[in-house]
């Protein structure tokens, strides 16, 4: 037995070829392309003060077009999308945005996982973070997530805070644009989670 | 077989989220945290992640195999990454990053005035083996000043992809007997006895088998309980 070793920031030098732009299109594995709709999930990561994150690293994580995980801990992993990572990096630029193309994640309910709504996991490794920050993006309808036992622990006043918007003008390439803000500190700070 | 288990980090033994001196872990720390159940999204995570993240060599001292080696000692530090319950951790993909021996960092950020080395690579991927072992060669990074009277003392840059959203690690690991280590801040904002000290890494025996390379070794420790376990 020991406990986890010490989290330590990834201070100001973590290395730009480490977060190589390839990291940013979960839309495809090793050439073949992912089931489900296209979306761009985009944002600016704003510190205290409103203040844009440069040189931050934000790392998702979520379930396929259907709400599966290609993994053991998963029940139903044999009927993930065998092309879907699911995982993607992407440093902020100047003004602290990350950009992902991704595939809407899907709804799901069953007894692995309870009412899940469409949702990506989110953390955020900076300069000046010394644990990583998590959250979870949401999609579709706040009135729909009730039963979704993440949004539910999520004070009702900031559950709206957690659900991006739809934002055509980010992007045209992928059927869907979304935009995420992360705000890390102030009045309306995005809900983080206690990790 | 029982679910992996997860804690929350305990302060007792994790670096406070704002450290006295580090101004913009002020700045960077949300005012409230919110406590979320562990879910499916939060046990599982990519596997074999070495699909999208391009692993080279797991030698930093040189740019080609048969190239001119970076300046400064020869090193290599042999690291085991394991879970709460002693279970190696296998296929983890270990990403690395440090300064040269002079203390510079490739990257555009560092206004450090000293030369970089065009035979250092900086850092790396390698994944771990069955028994959630690695090995990376490098040189000793060295210190370097990181504020108007701050250094940092000689460390490396540790980044671990396990197998799930929780045992996401990221950490610094110091070497043992550097006098800058009483000095530096973010080793000294890890709580005193046991954590500290589990960022220190061990100097191994001199052997043939290494050459002329100093060894080191390092145990990674990240979350979760799966049960059994060889340590007890």
């Amino acid at each position: 037995m020991a406990d986890p070793s010490v989290w330590q920031t990834i201070g100001p030098f973590f290395p730009t070829r480490l977060a190589e732009a390839s990291c940013t299109d979960l839309t495809e594995l090793r050439g073949k392309p992912a089931s489900g709709t296209r979306i761009t999930l985009s944002g600016q990561v704003l510190e205290r003060d409103r203040q844009p994150v440069r040189n931050a690293v934000v790392e998702i994580w979520q379930p396929d077009s259907e709400g599966l995980f290609a993994h053991p801990a998963d029940p139903r992993a044999a009927s993930a999308d065998p092309h879907f990572l699911g995982w993607g990096r992407c440093a902020t630029d100047a003004n602290g945005w990350y950009r992902f193309r991704t595939i809407m994640p899907g709804r799901r309910a069953d007894n692995a996982s309870g009412v899940r709504l469409p949702h990506i996991n989110m953390m955020l490794l900076a300069s000046g973070i010394m644990r990583r920050l998590t959250t979870t993006v949401f999609f579709g309808d706040e009135r729909a997530g009730a039963d979704d036992p993440v949004l539910a622990a999520v004070p009702h006043a900031s559950r709206g805070r957690l659900f991006a918007r739809r934002a055509p003008e980010l992007d045209r390439v992928t059927d869907e644009a979304y935009c995420f803000d992360v705000l890390i500190q102030g009045d309306e700070e995005t809900p983080f989670f206690l990790d | 077989m029982a679910d992996t288990v997860y804690q929350p980090y305990a302060d007792s033994n994790q670096t406070p989220h704002r450290v006295e001196g580090y101004a913009r872990t002020f700045t960077r720390t949300p005012d409230s945290f919110v406590e979320r159940p562990v879910t499916l999204t939060e046990r599982t995570g990519p596997l074999a992640v070495e699909r999208r993240l391009a692993v080279g060599t797991a030698d930093f001292t040189r740019t080609s195999p048969d190239g001119p080696r970076a300046q400064g000692p020869l090193m290599l530090l042999h690291g085991r990454v394991v879970d709460e319950d002693n279970n190696p951790v296998a296929g983890a993909m270990v990403e690395v990053w440090h300064a040269n021996a002079s203390g510079k960092y490739i990257h555009e950020d560092d206004g450090f005035n000293a030369p970089l080395d065009a035979n250092f690579t900086g850092g790396g991927r390698v994944v771990t083996d069955a028994d959630g072992r690695f090995t990376i060669t490098t040189v000793k990074p060295g210190p370097y000043r990181a504020g108007p009277a701050s250094w940092r003392a000689p460390h490396i840059h540790f980044s671990i992809i396990g197998t799930s959203w929780m045992d996401r690690m990221v950490t610094q690991v110091h070497f043992p007997g550097e006098p800058l280590n009483d000095f530096d801040m973010l080793l000294n904002a890890a709580p005193d006895g046991t954590p500290r000290e589990s960022m220190i890494a061990h100097a191994l025996p001199p052997r043939v088998e290494a050459g002329d390379a100093s060894e080191f070794e390092h145990l990674f420790v990240v979350r979760g309980h799966a049960g059994g376990g060889s340590g007890g």
